[in-house]
């Protein structure tokens, strides 16, 4: 596939929350408390579902969880994917090659339905109207965490960028771009994707560093968008037998 | 329904399990009626292939009747007798349009595994790891067939099943691997290797214009089908050094192709040899690449190496400065069965080979943990077996 990732600073002034209280003990608890909570969902759904790619998940939610209750100190063996951590975000960015015309996979992004299916491996994705859509992370013990986004610029054919409010649980915001690929190759779609950004109170480090989770979640969106426009359908295990039973993962 | 599990190193079982079901709209489920054990499997026999788990179906070599059709489907119907390829493919990305079928970009539903692991993700294979799409293999009653539009052929003809079923890997396989080799007229094509896949490489070398054919292996019965059936020369290893024997038969040239059918499981002597073990057990060495170093080696100045012969992981001690020096191409890839499939089986059709030759046993499913066993151990003459469920 062709992907390739870059995890870098924030460009300075792009997408600010201005609004967002700088440091705010009691949001600062409340958003260690969501990492924690994202970590512990990949952890659990992971380990449910008992497969490699659940080892995987589960791993990766268990370096969440280490990172934020403070008791795995190094990153450095994760190679270029390690973000900086300047001022106050990381962000990721992925970029996949799609055949199709810009165009038309900006119209797919733009619709809820789509959104839906490419980021069930994540979150419940809803339409609220036009441009809003809710997102909801189901958590272990019946905890969830839900934040709402919104498109703030699109540019038809070029980029969307969404962003939740300023005093959303999981303040979060993204961007997809379209670009023509050389020759036949249709369009190279890149997706950024960052949690927490400038502007928004950072409590703790655990909350800066909820990069492992928008990584996650950006590669795999990006090959499942690919593979509904291309190919009209995501490639699947659901009910995938063996002789753990029946289904293995997203 | 029954199915062969892989339970770790050399555990193979017969376990009841789910049947699969449609999930997908282009989806369709067979009922197998043959299925083969495959080299291939036998590197997960020896659990050399990462992210395997205690459970997975094995196998990926199939035909049988088509019992339910997805929504989307539109070239099979339900009692057609197919074959179907091991590579699944989309049929619609820009590899799959490049006809590049096991490369294909959208089959693999843990892609992002198999890009952590190797850069990118090729296609989903049937059986064969979670890196590599987790998918349920065919040593079983059902098999859910993914994009069932892009890759089984249906078999209108009343060929049976032995002259068919090896269209779903090693005949397309041996055939590509010397389409790889890039031979020319007058060219001496080395093969390392006289298990199936060698077999179709020898033939395929021959149908390609290949002025002589050199098989080399220790197995008698083996080196034995590779002069009736492939009408080669043949070398045993452990009776010649390879190199010396090579340079002997040609004139000092080396062959112009070589094309290695082993893999990584090679068998190896030595001192070389001992340490690769070494290495492998402490996690240092994926590989044990002693065909590919000698095939470097006897390799002609500006000749191909094709590599048909399955990699894992990390090779150690190759030398790429006798490659590069020698100014060598190297070619290699799971097979774009997809490709094969028509072409093949119109000349199985029209009589210019019967794939059944490789086909020295037959079981039914239950007797699968023994067959693999006598396969693994290459006993009884054992050079491919059909299994029946
Ligand atoms: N590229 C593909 O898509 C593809 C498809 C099918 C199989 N394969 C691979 O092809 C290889 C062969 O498959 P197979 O079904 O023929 O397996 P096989 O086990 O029947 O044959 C392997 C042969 O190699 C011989 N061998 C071992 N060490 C040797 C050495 N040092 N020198 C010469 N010969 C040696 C063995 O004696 C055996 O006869 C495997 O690695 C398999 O994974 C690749
Ligand atoms: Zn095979
Ligand atoms: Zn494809």
């Amino acid at each position: 596939m062709a992907t390739q990732d870059t995890t870098r600073d924030r460009q300075p002034g792009s997408a600010q929350q201005p609004d967002r209280a700088e440091s705010d003990d009691g949001r600062g608890r409340l958003r260690r408390a969501i990492t924690l909570l994202i970590g512990g969902v990949l952890v659990v759904r992971g380990l449910r579902r008992r497969s490699v790619r659940g080892l995987v998940m589960a791993l990766t939610g268990g370096a969440v969880l280490g990172r934020a209750l403070g008791v795995s100190p190094s990153r450095s063996d994760s190679g270029s994917a390690a973000p900086t951590v300047a001022g106050e975000s990381t962000e990721v960015t992925r970029s996949i090659t799609i055949g199709e015309p810009a165009q038309d996979l900006y119209e797919a992004w733009r619709d809820p339905e789509t959104m839906s299916k490419i980021m069930g491996h994540f979150a419940d994705v809803q339409p609220q109207g036009e441009d809003r859509l809710q997102w909801t992370v189901q958590g272990p013990r019946g905890w969830d965490a839900s934040w709402e986004t919104r498109i703030v610029d699109e540019q038809p054919g070029e980029s969307i960028v969404w962003r939740s409010p300023a005093d959303a649980m999981v303040p979060n915001e993204g961007e997809v771009q379209f670009s023509d690929a050389p020759g036949d190759r249709g369009t190279e779609v890149t997706l950024t994707i960052s949690f927490d950004p400038p502007g928004g109170s950072v409590g703790s480090a655990a909350a800066r560093r909820l990069d492992l989770v928008p990584e996650a979640i950006a590669g795999k969106a990006l090959s499942r968008f690919k593979s509904l426009v291309e190919s009209g359908e995501i490639p699947s295990l659901d009910e995938n037998p063996s002789a753990r039973g029946s289904g293995d993962l997203v | 329904m029954k199915a062969l599990t892989w339970h770790g190193k050399e555990d193979v079982r017969v376990e009841d399990v789910p049947r699969p079901s449609l999930v997908n709209p282009s989806d369709a489920i067979i009922e197998v009626t043959a299925t083969a054990i495959c080299g291939s499997d036998l590197h997960l026999y020896h659990d050399r292939v990462p992210s395997m788990q205690k459970g997975d179906i094995l196998g990926h070599e199939p035909m049988g009747e088509v019992v339910e059709v997805g929504s989307d489907v539109e070239t099979l119907e339900i009692g057609d007798r197919v074959v179907v390829p091991f590579t699944i493919s989309c049929g619609a990305c820009w590899f799959c349009e490049e006809e590049l079928y096991s490369l294909c970009d959208n089959s693999n539903p843990n892609a992002e595994l198999a890009r952590s692991m190797m850069g990118h993700s090729p296609a989903g294979l049937y059986g064969y790891s979670h890196m590599m799409g987790g998918y349920a293999g065919s040593q079983a009653e059902y098999l859910r067939v993914p994009y069932a539009d892009v890759g089984p052929i249906t078999i209108e003809s009343d060929l049976p099943d032995e002259q068919v079923l090896l269209l779903s890997d090693v005949f397309p396989t041996g055939y590509m691997a010397a389409e790889n080799a890039d031979i020319e007229a007058d060219d001496t094509v080395a093969v390392w290797g006289c298990g199936a896949v060698g077999q179709f490489a020898i033939q395929s070398a021959h149908m390609l214009g290949a002025e002589r054919v050199i098989a080399i292996d220790r197995f008698d019965e083996r080196l034995d089908m590779a002069r009736e059936h492939g009408d080669a020369e043949t070398i045993n290893y452990e009776e010649t050094d390879v190199y010396d024997r090579l340079m002997e038969m040609t004139g000092g040239r080396g062959p112009d192709r070589c094309i290695d059918a082993v893999g990584t499981d090679a068998h190896g002597t030595g001192v070389v040899a001992a340490s690769d073990r070494v290495k492998q057990r402490l996690k240092l060495e994926d590989d044990r690449p002693y065909v590919l170093r000698e095939a470097i080696k006897c390799c002609r100045k500006g000749g191909t190496l094709s590599v048909p012969g399955a990699y894992v992981g990390r090779v150690d001690n190759l030398p790429f400065g006798a490659v590069m020096n020698k100014g060598l191409t190297i070619e290699t890839g799971q097979t774009h069965v997809q490709r094969y499939l028509e072409p093949l089986l119109d000349r199985i059709e029209a009589g210019d080979i019967d794939p059944s030759f490789v086909l020295t046993h037959e079981a039914p499913l239950e007797d699968g943990p023994e067959m693999y066993r006598t396969f693994n151990d290459k006993t009884d003459g054992c050079v491919k077996t059909i299994l029946r469920p």
